[in-house]
């Protein structure tokens, strides 16, 4: 029925020529998947060096001092990173006071209370948000919402609290439009898909079964959000909106239609101010100094550091919360 | 309980050197056969003899080691840190666990037929030919008789002869395991390792594996893990009863089931534990 | 009685809010989309596609230039990117699955993965276009082909190591060295997967804005030299909005509807890719 023992023997010699040559490709492309995936460490590292590089000139000039002037001169060649500093932070927090809120509440609705039918659609609708490119979002805050917050909220905003000591700071006139409290709406916007999904995703991880053993002893539906989902989900939260801060802080196109572009910091959210992503984009091109382009590209290095230290730290939590909740 | 088992041991020892068949030649011996995974030691000590074209089969309760044993046989383990070998297995004179033994020419000479069917996503021909194409340069008309010997083996050929273009996919879990077993035996193995190939399947598609595997011994060593203990009788010539990572007893399979030696082989035939 | 009614009266204010949030994040969807078409179709028309970004005021001209440069540094973009991401995505899901290495190259990409674009394009003006002397539209290719790298390899790892172990120890028991058992086995069965990742990296680069600003800068005339500045629909789109001229705000918007149509269309090709693998 099958080959004597003859043949198998010169049929093994023939295998073992094919294979050690198929084993030699293998080691070949073992190699070629391995440098592949180097070359994204090399990347980040590249990125970084080059930051540095050319930071250095703009921080060699001014030293620390950098980090804290919130002059920024063309004129003088002087610059100081305060204002696009302080204006990415809050443009950020004022994006997450809002977007979490919101996300969170639509997550909930649509874990807890959507009816079947509509759970896809609404989760299709919020990916597709998630898919608009930022500068869409930027035509549209600056053409469309900032002229109806100059005519709506912003009075609103400003004659509401203007008998109330602190707040009649944090909301003073003149209404612009745009300004840093426009800017961070619109970064709401921009995050809210993200963390929409990314909650959801978090929160379909419950097992049913804790759900239902809450439900059983009669909690109402917010008291099991509050007391099961909630905390069963912690890190996964938690790190999701570190994720949403971290796109937040490095959003370009979406604020830089609408923050204003003013180097300079003021105590109402209502003024115009600038970001850092916002003043490389606007100035970046109109560079005519070495210092002020070494000034930009250090701007961008503590963007870069910024961001890097929220996402490892995003990442860092989940990991570590996942473990000691025993996921 | 621990002079219990080496007792056991001892005994087991005693009795596996004494040739079972004298004639019969051993296609592969295992010697003194250690396994660990990370720092648990999964094998101890295992001495075993396979006999060429027959059937053993590897019983035993859950975690006492014998798809282990069977998966150091082909070195599939390989593919995962953390787990080693120490000792031999010893393949015509060979010790395959020698780093120097090229383990993809062993693969090719020892198949492998896992627990649920793994039909690779191309069609029921690409599925057979992909394997002969590994180590043969052979013309296309020779590939068509090749892939259609190896589907009439399996006893499958007749169910897909009009749809070899069709997905491996499309075929029913019982078609799906005969087509990997008629995969394994198109490259011309010599060992056939066989781990709970019918466990996932209804009954009918489980005698015709057996059917199967009464037919292919005649031209293949065949090595068969089953929970099902009917199973063995009905396929096997041998059987290897193992607890804990030990060989507890192993003799021809109606001694075995009949009048084993072993108090614990004894207990767990009769349904004590496991 | 009272107890009770109290918590049933708080849930159903909280649970109320939620469906407010569920609605006002439809309706923004909704105002974004509506304000998108209504101001983009008005400047939609043949010439859209036939004639060239116009000096200012910009009522008679199209985007053609800039479509043409966003094709062109999209596809260059996808095919400096794509090979690469698929190689360490191999590499993260097969070969390496379990070394240090990747494990410090995940965490590596997901920094990547995150990053600001704009920096990203700090980093290609440093080293090419500061370098060179010049804009061009390689340098736009590149920042964005950084872009790429990371989505790419984070989609192949995932799909490849959503095919199961079994197959894998299959394709090995045959004998079948790795890297064919990868090319024809893995590969196959992660593929819908694979093509996916790809499709939402080219939708994410579509209009990405800040990466091209200062290496491929923006050019009004036509022009296919990838060794010279080149237009594109996104950095066109930022001049002419930020401008008072009405001709170009039109214009605007129009490259902005298209930019949008192109990524639904992309997400929604994606999707049905997925939907099917799942079906069979």
């Amino acid at each position: 029925m099958l080959d004597v023992t003859e043949s198998r023997l010169s049929a093994d010699f023939e295998r073992e020529r094919l294979t050690r040559n198929i084993g030699r490709t293998d080691i070949l492309f073992k190699h070629l998947t391995q440098s592949a995936a180097i070359l994204a460490l090399l990347l980040l590292g590249g990125v970084i060096v080059a930051l540095i590089e050319g930071s250095l000139p703009a921080l060699r000039t001014f030293g620390f001092a950098f980090f804290v002037t919130e002059k920024w001169s063309p004129v003088n060649d002087h610059y100081g990173a305060l204002a696009p500093i302080y204006g990415t932070l809050v443009t950020s927090i004022v994006a997450l006071l809002i977007a979490v809120p919101v996300g969170l509440g639509i997550a909930i609705f649509l874990t807890e209370l959507s009816p079947l039918v509509l759970k896809r659609p609404i989760g299709i609708a919020i990916e597709l948000l998630a898919g608009i490119p930022s500068i869409i979002y930027g035509l549209w805050g600056f053409f469309i919402l900032s002229p109806v917050l100059q005519r709506t909220l912003q009075p609103a905003l400003i004659s509401v609290t203007e008998p109330i000591p602190i707040l009649n700071q944090l909301f003073a006139g003149p209404p612009f439009g745009i300004g840093i409290l426009t800017a961070g709406l619109i970064l709401a916007i921009m995050i809210l898909p993200f963390i929409v999904s990314i909650t959801r995703d978090v929160f379909e991880t419950v097992p049913p079964m804790l759900r239902e053993s809450a439900y059983g002893i009669g909690c109402t539906t917010w008291e099991v959000v509050l007391n099961v989902v909630l905390p069963y989900t912690r890190s996964g939260v938690v790190g999701g909106v570190m994720l949403a801060l971290g796109r937040a802080l490095g959003e370009t196109m979406a604020v830089t239609f609408v923050v204003g572009n003013a180097h300079r910091i003021s105590a109402s959210i209502l003024q115009p101010g600038t970001t850092i992503s916002a003043s490389i984009a606007n100035e970046f091109t109109e560079a005519l100094t070495p210092l002020y382009t070494s000034s930009l590209i250090a701007l961008g290095l503590i963007l870069f550091i910024i961001t890097f230290i929220v996402l490892a730290a995003a990442r860092f939590m989940l990991a570590h919360l996942q473990r000691a909740s025993g996921a | 309980m621990n002079d219990v088992v080496l007792a056991d041991r001892a005994a087991a020892e005693e009795e596996s050197r004494i040739a079972l068949t004298p004639g019969r030649p051993e296609k592969i011996s295992v010697r003194d056969l250690d396994f660990h995974y990370g720092d648990f030691q999964a094998l101890k000590s295992v001495n075993l003899p396979l006999y060429e074209k027959t059937v053993t089969a590897f019983i035993g309760p859950s975690g006492c080691g014998k798809s282990t044993l069977l998966r150091v046989m082909n070195r599939i383990y390989e593919l995962y840190p953390n787990q080693r070998a120490t000792g031999e297995v010893i393949l015509d004179g060979q010790n395959i666990l020698d780093p120097s033994v090229d383990v993809n020419l062993l693969r090719s000479k020892i198949g492998m037929v896992f627990q649920r069917p793994t039909p690779f996503p191309m069609t029921i021909f690409e599925n057979i030919a992909f394997g002969i194409r590994l180590y043969e340069q052979i013309s296309v008309a020779e590939l068509r008789d090749r892939v259609e010997q190896s589907l009439q083996r399996a006893g499958l050929w007749n169910e897909v002869k009009d749809k070899l273009n069709a997905s491996g996919l499309s075929l029913s879990i019982g078609q799906q395991q005969r087509l990997c077993i008629a995969r394994g035996i198109a490259v011309k193995p010599e060992v056939i390792l066989l781990d709970e190939p019918a466990s996932a399947l209804d009954p009918i598609s489980t005698a015709k594996i057996e059917e199967l595997i009464l037919q292919l011994k005649h031209d293949y060593t065949i090595v068969i893990v089953t929970h099902n203990m009917q199973q063995a009788t009905r396929v096997s010539e041998f059987t290897n009863f193992m607890y804990l990572g030990r060989v507890i007893e192993f003799d021809r399979t109606e001694k075995i089931f009949g009048n084993p030696r072993q108090k614990r082989t004894q207990n767990y035939i009769s349904g004590q534990f496991g | 009685m009272d107890l009770y009614r109290r918590r049933r009266l708080k849930s159903r204010i909280y649970m109320t809010l939620s469906v407010c949030a569920a609605i006002i994040g439809l309706i923004w969807l909704a105002m974004i989309l509506a304000a998108l078409f209504w101001n983009g179709l008005g400047g939609l028309s043949a010439s859209v596609f036939t004639q060239n970004t116009p000096p200012p005021p910009g009522d008679n001209g199209g985007l053609a230039n800039a479509i043409a440069g966003s094709v062109i540094m999209t596809s260059v973009a996808m095919l400096i990117g794509t090979p690469i991401g698929i190689l360490a995505g191999t590499y993260l899901a097969e070969y390496g699955r379990y070394t240090r290495l990747a494990t410090v190259t995940r965490f590596v990409n997901d920094i990547l993965l995150s990053a600001p674009s704009i920096v990203v394009g700090l980093f290609i003006y440093e080293i090419v276009v500061a370098r060179v002397g010049h804009f061009s539209g390689y340098a736009g290719a590149l920042a964005l082909a950084v872009l790429v790298m990371p989505i790419v390899i984070r989609t192949t790892e995932t799909m490849m190591l959503l095919v199961p172990d079994s197959l894998r120890e299959a394709a090995a028991g045959l004998g079948c060295p790795r890297w064919i058992g990868i090319g024809a086995v893995i590969y196959k069965a992660a593929r819908a997967g694979i093509l996916t990742g790809i499709l939402l990296a080219v939708a994410r680069i579509a209009g990405e804005t800040a990466p091209l600003l200062f290496t491929a800068l923006n050019n009004q005339f036509w022009s296919t030299n990838l060794n010279g500045p080149m237009a594109s629909l996104p950095a066109t789109i930022f001049q002419f909005a930020e401008s008072p001229y009405l001709g170009w705000q039109k214009l605007a918007w129009a490259g902005a509807l298209l930019i949008t149509l192109t990524v639904l269309l992309l997400n929604i090709i994606a999707r049905a890719l997925t939907s099917q693998k799942v079906g069979r």
